[in-house]
């Protein structure tokens, strides 16, 4: 009898001085819980994130939604260095160290013969992704993606550069442990290690790294030099921007959202978004309704 | 009623919000009428539906199908069309439900199916 391949969730979560991410990884982890049914999830962190984690949610909340932590020490100086723009809306911007070099790790880490890796702020909020288990593709993620915002565009989403190869998002990736795959992560850790290099190869803009990059320099380099070349998950990425925000949450599948208007920066148009897993970039707008999503999710569990 | 929602409500324009609101259930459906088995995916759409029909009726109990990835994928013929007929008409359904529920919304609150305070 053919055994069961063992199957789970990888998530990173690494706080900066604002944004609570690891927070974010235990409300998508009930989240996970609830609609894929999954209680394999493992969430990489460092120990100060751990330990912030322990004092405001408390160890039972965190054991409840998380099976398996992996606790690393973090880069101090890539930290210091990393820093991005994040915003709360056009109103609030603020400069912030972005921690995200251990993703590459995930190989590595990952204790599952196949794994979804996540990131924290894609919320789980219905079952497509169980799409993925058992696939004949050993490697899948999406470079097609759609604003919630139906005809809002942004054009610099699309590609490294404008004339450069197809951008990834590093955002949902499913793998299976094969030679394949090892190597593609070894790629993008390689990336990683030569990030001057390889910005200056494919010429992708700002100083800041993003798995972004890393994984579409990778699946460029795995596919022989083609574009595309690694398929797509079978689900569109939906996602929103930091310049949007999040009115409340209605159940544990369904936000309210304001949607900033493309034209009017500060103005919004508010949607309904039901049953339909969501990268929501505004982190502080999912710790504001972490509160009632979370009592959605416990209630329901 | 908050103020920021109270402005938000204010600057939403019926029409817009409407718009958006059915390219989320457009998209919700697409996603839901999305079918893995054996390895592969499969959109649930007419033609899959009637070309399995076709199988079924020509008494086929295996049959290799491309998905949409264009890879071969071996299904077993009458489960596979019961599968995504069952699929297709659950999904429909709610489309039509929800279709039909935002096209008498004539507010905004109505089209997000909140009250007027907004809850």
């Amino acid at each position: 009898m053919k055994k069961e391949n063992s199957r789970g969730i990888v998530m990173f979560a690494h706080n900066n001085a604002e944004i609570d991410y690891f927070k974010l990884a235990v409300i998508n982890s009930l989240l996970i819980q609830k609609h894929l049914g999954i209680s394999n999830i493992t969430v990489v962190t460092d120990p100060h994130s751990y330990s912030y984690a322990v004092d405001s949610l408390g160890e039972d909340l965190i054991k409840s939604a998380i099976n398996n932590l992996i606790v690393v020490e973090k880069d101090k100086e890539f930290k210091s260095q990393n820093i991005r723009v994040f915003k709360d809306t056009s109103h609030t911007a603020k400069q912030l160290p972005f921690y995200n070099i251990n993703r590459c790790d995930a190989y590595d880490l990952s204790p599952y013969d196949e794994t979804i890796l996540l990131d924290v702020d894609y919320l789980i909020l219905s079952d497509t992704l169980n799409q993925c288990w058992g696939h004949n593709e050993e490697i899948m993620m999406n470079w097609r993606y759609q604003d919630i915002m139906f005809d809002r565009k942004d054009y610099t989403l699309d590609r490294l550069n404008p004339f450069g190869i197809t951008m990834y998002w590093a955002t949902v990736v499913y793998f299976k442990k094969s030679a394949y795959t090892e190597t593609f992560f070894n790629l993008v850790k390689h990336v990683k290690n030569n990030i001057a290099y390889y910005k200056d190869l494919y010429r992708w803009p700002g100083n800041l790294y993003r798995n972004d990059y890393s994984f579409s320099i990778a699946a460029h380099v795995m596919s022989g030099f083609v574009d595309k070349g690694i398929p797509q998950l079978p689900t569109t990425l939906y996602k929103t921007f930091d310049t949007d925000d999040i009115h409340k949450a209605i159940d544990e599948k369904t936000l309210i959202m304001y949607l900033e208007k493309p034209r009017s920066p500060g103005d919004f148009i508010l949607t309904k978004w039901n049953g339909v897993d969501l990268h929501v970039m505004n982190k502080w707008a999912i710790n504001r309704i972490s509160e009632e999503m979370l009592d959605h999710v416990r209630n329901n569990l | 009623m908050s103020t920021r929602l109270e402005q938000a409500l204010e600057f939403s324009n019926y029409r817009t919000s409407l718009n958006n609101q059915q390219a989320q259930l457009r998209a919700k459906t697409q996603s839901l009428l999305s079918y893995s088995v054996n390895g592969g995916t499969f959109t649930i759409d007419t033609t899959l539906i009637n070309f399995c029909k076709l199988l079924v009726d020509a008494s086929k109990d295996t049959a290799i199908l491309l998905d949409i990835y264009d890879n071969p994928v071996q299904v077993e013929v009458k489960p596979f069309y019961e599968e995504i007929l069952s699929r297709y008409f659950e999904v429909t359904n709610d489309y039509y439900a929800e279709y039909e529920k935002l096209r008498k919304a004539r507010k905004v609150h109505k089209v997000l199916d909140l009250n007027e305070k907004g809850e």
